[in-house]
């Protein structure tokens, strides 16, 4: 009984694949929308586009949370900050995505700031940080979602881990501050997070909402990619969405399978039975 | 004659509650003093204040007749080991032995060399290249050692290192050690609950409760000691032995 | 000094969205280069009183939404992440269970939406509820995989053995001892649900009119005062569950051992 559900949504897309293959306007199985995807730019460079800012966002979110985490360890743990560090984890991406926009568009809140600063004389001065090629916008709001999450997790772990003890273990070996950081804390913290920041990483690649509104046209990301193809008009690119679709569900079988070779020890959990 | 370690006049308080009260001890250099102690007692405040991870309120802590209560843990070249083995989760059993030895820059063939030796002296040199978490809790404790005496500390500190291991493993740990701080010459302070464990490991007993402190001269002096619990061991004894 | 300034400095960072977008909420023009909207009222929250406004259906429709897949997971995902965490394929069930936790909703809604239109079900409010369902019933494995260890097997072992039936173990040892387990599901899939919109705007093919459907609506109607009001709402009830207990909030797969 139990074995259905986890399997049948596994079934559910499974035969759903063939819809890839079968559909309106198809003459039957064809290699051609496959060949299409694979060999044409436009799905390689929106996967780069998406790994590229996710791993810009992540590692911009791991300094500062980190920074944050280990200078502020006190603040965090009782007190105002504790509290209000769980503030950013109510907003969803839809919602930092629009505040983002409103701040950081040519005509928005930062933009207005600048005017009557006088620092620019007109709208088009301000530089353009969403709907850009770099996707400044959206690497932007992915920090201000992620680091927030980072810091608590990594107060935690600094707690659980007892990290304050293995610092004065090492610090009676001779290690200096700087070695300290580099030779204990640091790795002891990354360490254990190290799955976490990877499924963080695919988490950011697959976003939809914050490059839907701060993206533009080109590059994309892949989720608004594959979304487009399937909801424009051009009918005959709704099997290219399709295909995309499942090209991304095989890498990210992939890279969880690779995920699982190399860190056992996360995803066995101690046998009950 | 400068005894290696002196301690004077040992104060510590936390909050309202007295933890240290007077406290004097000395150590000859080459020598282990046991230190008897249940919790509570103030012994990890005690080994603690010597590495300098916590400052006393009053008194002084003289190495080789220099005061040291202004150093830094890292300038003391005074090791102190928690209960647990506490081995760095990221390194494997090669490198967590290695890792004082890193710290002062030594050179490559000379930190393997000393590390392939301790390993060798500890028996572990199958399991150089095994995590932490593959160890057992004997085997983690002997890393610990191996860790602590190959950067040849001036003092070793030593808190219930075997507090967690069953009686057998607990034995063999307790020969590695003394035959290992023989011949090294390690200088140690040892603290320990265990009475039988006291009298084994020490060159010299004393005991700490409440705070206070009493250093025995000899380990005669220890046994004559009518408060002692040797009396009680050995009552126990006869009396099973006469029923 | 200097961190007391910057943890202030954070603290009001962290506010002035919320100020932000309050402030959006009830203008009315936001000429460029005025710094606050030009016209602020209250009448733009004035659609809480009237029922038939899209903003107030909106909201409810969210709500039941979410309160329906949170329900369902949690108490479906009680009862089968028991029976996987005791198996012995328990390391298989998660890995699979990782697998639609990692693929983005929306690509996952692409994949299946072909069975909704062939079964009637995209556009409509249960539709949705089902697909909401299948992304996160994973994610409410992977919640409950942390809970059951063997000592709580022990001691449902223990109950059995001590003569109680299957219902009273549940009722008297494993339901108390799960309180804290079964409401961070609960609020965490409410979450996912409640935040959701690629795959709720696809299923439902813009009919299912939720909170997060509205913004985007409001965005591409360049209204952006009820978009930031739609924004207000949206954060309204995770900023409660804080308020309750902010630990509902945060959840984090396993450390690495």
């Amino acid at each position: 009984m139990v074995v259905v559900l986890p399997v049948l949504s596994g079934l559910v897309y499974a035969t759903l694949y063939s819809f890839g293959i079968v559909g309106i306007l198809n003459e039957g199985f064809t290699l051609e929308n496959w060949s299409g995807i694979l060999s044409g730019k436009s799905f390689w460079t929106s996967l780069f586009f998406s790994f590229y800012v996710a791993v810009t966002s992540i590692l911009i979110s791991l300094v500062l949370s980190l920074s944050m985490a280990l200078s502020w360890k006190k603040a965090l743990q009782n007190g105002i900050l504790s509290t209000v560090i769980y503030l950013p984890l109510c907003f969803p991406g839809t919602v930092m995505a629009f505040f983002m926009f409103q701040m950081l568009s040519k005509s928005g809140f930062l933009s207005r700031l600048g005017f009557e600063a006088g620092l620019i004389q007109d709208l088009t001065i301000f530089p353009e940080l969403i709907n850009d090629a770099y996707g400044i916008g959206i690497i932007i709001t992915s920090v201000l979602l992620i680091t927030p999450f980072f810091v608590i997790l990594f107060t935690n772990l600094y707690r659980s881990e007892q990290i304050e003890n293995y610092k004065a273990l090492a610090s009676t070996f001779g290690a200096s501050k700087s070695q300290l950081l580099r030779r204990v804390t640091l790795p002891i913290l990354l360490k254990k997070s190290s799955v976490s920041i990877y499924l963080f990483i695919i988490f950011v690649m697959g976003s939809y909402e914050v490059p839907l509104l701060l993206g533009r046209q080109s590059p994309q990301m892949i989720s608004v990619a594959t979304l487009q193809k399937i909801q424009r008009y051009n009918l005959y690119d709704i099997p290219k969405g399709f295909a995309m679709s499942i090209l991304y569900v095989l890498i990210i079988v992939l890279v969880l399978v690779l995920l699982y070779w190399r860190n056992r020890a996360f995803f066995n959990s101690n046998q009950t039975s | 004659m400068n005894p290696f370690l002196d301690i004077q006049g040992i104060y510590k308080k936390f909050g309202k509650d007295s933890i240290l009260t007077d406290v004097n001890l000395h150590l000859k250099k080459n020598t282990v003093l046991s230190l008897l102690g249940s919790s509570g007692s103030g012994k990890t405040t005690l080994l603690k204040i010597i590495a300098g991870l916590e400052t006393q309120d009053k008194g002084e802590i003289l190495l080789y007749g220099k005061n040291i209560n202004r150093q830094k843990p890292q300038q003391r070249n005074i090791v102190y080991l928690y209960q647990e083995a506490l081995l760095f989760p990221h390194l494997d059993a090669f490198e967590n032995v290695a890792f004082g030895l890193r710290l002062k820059k030594l050179k490559e063939s000379v930190i393997k060399e000393k590390v392939d030796l301790m390993l060798k002296n500890l028996g572990m040199t199958n399991h150089a290249s095994k995590m932490p978490s593959q160890l057992s809790g004997g085997q983690r404790q002997r890393i610990s050692f191996g860790r602590a005496m190959v950067i040849e500390p001036e003092l070793l500190l030593l808190d219930e290192p075997f507090g967690a291991l069953d009686s057998s493993t607990r034995g063999k740990m307790q020969e590695l050690f003394k035959s290992l701080a023989h011949a090294m010459q390690i200088s140690a302070l040892f603290v320990t609950h265990d009475l039988k464990e006291a009298i084994v490991m020490g060159d010299q007993i004393g005991k700490i409760k409440k705070g206070e402190l009493l250093q025995y001269e000899t380990k005669k002096d220890f046994f004559n000691d009518e408060h002692s619990e040797v009396h009680k061991e050995i009552d126990f004894w006869t009396n099973i032995k006469n029923n | 000094m200097m961190k007391k300034i910057l943890q202030y400095g954070l603290i009001i960072s962290i506010g002035f969205p919320v100020l932000f977008l309050l402030m959006l909420s009830i203008g009315r023009r936001w000429p460029y280069p005025a710094l606050f909207p030009l016209e602020m009222s209250f009448s733009n929250w004035e659609f809480l009183q009237q029922s038939d406004s899209k903003l107030f259906q909106a909201f409810f429709i969210s709500l039941g939404i979410s309160l329906s897949v949170a329900f369902i997971v949690t108490s479906i995902g009680f009862l089968i992440s028991k029976f996987i965490a005791y198996s012995k394929q328990r390391n298989t069930f998660l890995v699979l269970a990782y697998i639609p936790y990692l693929l983005s909703p929306v690509i996952m809604a692409v994949i299946f939406q072909y069975y909704f239109i062939i079964t009637g079900l995209a556009g409509s409010f249960f539709g949705v509820i089902i697909a909401q369902f299948l992304i996160a019933f994973p994610f409410g494995i992977i919640i409950y995989d942390n809970f059951w260890n063997s000592q709580l097997k022990s001691i449902e072992e223990l109950s059995y053995t001590l003569g109680g039936t299957r219902i009273q173990t549940y009722r008297k040892v494993l339901l108390p001892l799960s309180k804290n387990a079964i409401m961070l599901c609960f609020f965490q899939v409410f979450l996912v649900s409640w935040f959701e919109y690629g795959l709720t705007n696809l299923i439902g093919s813009g009919k299912v009119r939720t909170l997060t459907v509205s913004v985007f609506n409001f965005v591409t109607e360049a209204n952006i005062f009820y978009a930031a009001l739609s924004c207000c709402l949206l954060i309204l009830p995770p900023m409660l569950l804080l308020y309750i207990n902010k630990r509902f909030i945060f959840f984090v797969e396993k450390t690495n051992q």
